[in-house]
C-alpha cells in the first residue's frame, strides 16, 4: 500500500482522510488549523510540520484545499510539496480550482517527474464522510490507474475525463448548470407566487416534464419548505461560478447566465447570507420582486 | 356526447381535433388554411365559416392558436367565439398565452354565463399525435369536472393548477425552467469544448450528479451531435418567454436569467435559427463553436 500524505484536513478532507485511514492507509498529514491535525492523529495519521515534509514522507501526495491560491500556497510556496517530492510520485488535487492553475501545477511537477491529476469532487460532507463522492478526474490513463484505488476509497462515481486540467472544467460545467438550474427553478416559483399559483403544484405538475431536474426536486423543495440551511453554501458556489467566469475569460466564452447568476450570488453576500444554502437564491428574487411572505 | 368545436388545426390542433373525432365526438371546425380544414373534414369534421358560427353548433368550443392576439380575435373579435357561443357552454382555450389575456376572456365570457378553462399543453406533436399531452388547467373546478373527459382523450398528464390563468402561470414556469436550464447547458458545453474536454464524458459526468435535468439529458445529447432539427422551435420557445417577461413585468417579478437567455434566443432569430430547434442557442457565437 502505498504512503499518502494528505494536506487541508477541513470539512471534505478531515473525513477524506480519515477513509483512508480505516482503508489501511497510512498517512502523513498537515493542515494550519492544529485542531483539525490532531483530530486526524488521533485517528492514526502521523503530522507534519510543513507541506514539504508532507512531501518527503509519502508516495502520493493529496490535496484537499479551498481555492486556487491555497493550491500555489501549497505546492510553490516556502517548504512547499514542490520542494519535498522526488521522481516517481504522485500528487492528487482533488480541490475545486481553476483549471488554468491546475495545468500549472501538472507542468511544474512533471519537470520533476511527478505525475498530477486534479480530481474534484461533489456530493458534499455527506459524500465525504460516507465514501460516495463524484470525482471528475483529468491527468494520464497510467496515473488515473494508479490513483484509482485510492479514489475508489473516496468515491463511487469515479470518472475519468480527459488530460490535466480536464478534471476542473467538467467540475466548473456542473457549477454552471447547477447554478443556472437554480436560479431557473427561482425565476418560475417566485414568479408563481407572485401570480396567486399554489407553487408545490407548480413543481409537481413540472417533475412531469421536460422542466425535470434534480435540483426542481429538491430545491423546489426546499424553497416550499423555506429551508435554507446548508447543503451547499451560497459563498462556495460563489467562488466556483467565479472559477467557471474566469476561465470563460481565459478561453474567450461568453457565459452570460453564468454572470448574471454570479452578481445574484454576490447581492446575497452583501446582505450577508453567504453562509446560507446556495437554494437561497430565490431568497433575493423574493425580496426583489417584494413578495410577502406566507 | 357533447358537441365540440375546435379553432387552430395545426401542427398541434390537427391532431388534436383527430383524436377527438376518433372517439366518438362530433367536431365542427375552423382554420384559416383550408388544407388543414379539408384534412379533417375528410376525417368526419363539420366544416364552418367563423369562430361564430363554431360556437352556435357546439357545446364545448376548444381553441388551439399561436398566440394571445389570435386567441383574442378568435374569442372577442368580429364574428368571435363570444357573438355565437350559448349560456351554458363551456370554453376550452388549450393555447400557451399570457394568462393576463386568459383572465380577460374568462371575465367576457362569465358575463355570457359561460365557463371558461386555460388549458395549455406540454408534449409536442408527438404527444398529441398519441393523446400524451401534458395539460395544465385553470378555472372553475366545475368547468375542470365537465372538460375532463375531453382532456383524458387529448392528454395524459392532467393537473388542474387552481383559479383561471394558473394553467398558463404553470405553463410560462414550465418555458422559463426549460429555457434557462438549456443556457446553462449550453454556456457548460461551449465552455468545456473550448477547453478540449471530451463532451460526452461531461454530460454523463454531470448527469450522475446534481446536475442532472431533462434537459441536460435529451438536449444536452442534441448539441453534442449537432442535431437542430425541431423539435421545439427557437421562434415558438422566444415567443413563450415573451409571456413570461409580460407576466413578469405586470406582476413586478425580475426575471434576470429569463432576459438574458430571450435576448440570447433573438440573436439566434436574427441569425435564422428560428424554424430550428431552441437548442442551436448554442450556437450564435460562432467564434466559440470549434467543432
Amino acid at each position: 500500500m502505498e504512503k499518502i500524505g494528505f494536506i487541508g484536513l477541513g470539512i471534505m478532507g478531515n473525513p477524506m482522510s480519515k477513509n483512508l485511514i480505516n482503508a489501511g492507509y497510512s498517512l502523513t498529514v498537515y493542515d494550519i488549523n492544529k485542531e483539525s491535525v490532531s483530530d486526524v492523529v488521533k485517528a492514526g495519521a502521523t503530522a507534519a510540520k510543513t507541506c514539504k515534509e508532507v512531501a518527503e514522507q509519502s508516495e502520493v501526495v493529496i490535496t484537499m484545499v479551498p481555492d486556487s491560491p491555497e493550491v500555489e500556497e501549497v505546492v510553490y510556496g516556502e517548504q512547499g510539496v514542490l520542494e519535498g517530492v522526488k521522481s516517481g510520485m504522485l500528487f492528487i488535487d482533488m480541490s475545486t480550482i481553476a483549471p488554468a492553475t491546475s495545468q500549472k501545477v501538472y507542468q511544474s511537477l512533471q519537470e520533476k517527474g511527478v505525475e498530477a491529476l486534479d480530481a474534484p469532487v461533489s456530493g458534499g460532507q455527506v459524500g465525504a464522510e460516507a465514501g460516495t463522492l463524484s470525482i471528475m478526474v483529468g491527468g494520464s490513463d497510467a496515473a488515473f490507474k494508479r490513483a484509482l484505488p485510492i479514489l475508489e476509497v473516496m468515491g463511487k462515481n469515479i470518472v475519468h475525463i480527459g488530460d490535466a486540467g480536464a478534471g476542473q472544467v467538467t467540475k466548473a460545467c456542473n457549477q454552471v448548470v447547477v447554478g443556472m438550474t437554480i436560479q431557473a427553478v427561482a425565476e418560475a416559483l417566485t414568479l408563481a407566487k407572485k401570480s396567486g399559483v399554489n407553487v408545490e403544484k407548480v413543481r409537481e405538475a413540472l417533475l412531469g416534464g421536460f422542466a425535470q431536474s434534480r435540483i426542481l426536486d429538491l430545491h423546489g423543495q426546499r424553497v416550499i419548505d423555506r429551508n435554507f440551511e446548508p447543503g451547499f453554501k451560497v459563498k462556495l458556489h460563489r467562488k466556483d461560478m467565479n472559477i467557471a467566469l474566469q476561465t470563460g475569460r481565459d478561453l474567450s466564452v461568453p457565459l452570460h447566465g453564468s454572470a448574471i447568476v454570479a452578481a445574484q450570488m454576490d447581492a446575497l453576500l452583501a446582505q450577508g447570507d453567504g453562509e446560507l444554502d446556495h437554494s437561497a437564491l430565490v431568497l433575493l428574487l423574493e425580496q426583489m420582486a417584494n413578495v410577502a411572505e406566507k | 356526447m357533447d358537441r365540440i368545436g375546435f379553432i387552430g388545426l395545426g401542427i398541434m390542433g390537427g391532431p388534436m381535433a383527430k383524436n377527438l373525432l376518433k372517439v366518438g365526438y362530433s367536431l365542427t371546425v375552423l382554420d384559416i388554411n383550408p388544407q388543414s380544414v379539408d384534412e379533417l373534414v375528410k376525417a368526419g369534421a363539420t366544416s364552418a365559416e367563423d369562430p361564430c358560427d363554431v360556437a352556435r353548433e357546439s357545446d364545448i368550443v376548444i381553441t388551439m392558436l399561436p398566440d394571445s392576439p389570435d386567441v383574442e380575435k378568435v374569442v372577442l373579435g368580429e364574428e368571435g367565439v363570444i357573438q355565437g357561443i350559448k349560456e351554458g357552454a363551456l370554453f376550452i382555450d388549450m393555447s400557451t398565452i399570457a394568462p393576463a389575456m386568459s383572465i380577460k376572456i374568462y371575465e367576457a365570457l362569465q358575463d355570457k354565463n359561460v365557463q371558461s378553462l386555460d388549458a395549455p399543453v406540454s408534449g409536442g406533436y408527438m404527444g398529441a399525435e398519441n393523446g400524451t399531452l401534458s395539460i395544465m388547467i385553470g378555472g372553475d373546478r366545475t368547468a375542470f369536472d365537465r372538460a375532463f373527459p375531453v382532456f383524458q382523450t387529448l392528454g395524459k398528464n392532467i393537473v388542474y393548477m387552481g383559479e383561471t390563468g394558473a394553467g398558463q402561470v404553470t405553463k410560462t414556469c414550465n418555458q422559463i425552467i426549460v429555457g434557462v436550464t438549456l443556457q446553462a447547458v449550453s454556456e457548460a458545453l461551449t465552455l468545456a469544448k473550448a477547453a478540449e474536454v471530451d463532451l460526452n464524458k461531461v454530460r454523463q459526468a454531470l448527469l450522475g450528479g446534481f446536475a442532472q435535468s431533462k434537459v441536460l439529458d435529451h438536449q444536452g445529447e442534441r448539441i453534442i451531435e449537432g442535431n437542430f432539427e425541431p423539435g421545439f422551435k427557437l421562434k415558438l420557445h422566444r415567443k413563450d418567454l415573451n409571456i413570461s417577461l409580460e407576466t413578469g413585468k405586470e406582476q413586478q417579478v425580475p426575471l434576470p436569467c429569463t432576459a438574458i437567455v430571450a435576448q440570447l434566443m433573438d440573436a439566434g432569430m436574427a441569425q435564422g435559427f428560428g424554424e430550428s430547434d431552441h437548442t442551436t442557442i448554442t450556437k450564435i457565437f460562432k467564434s466559440t463553436d470549434r467543432a
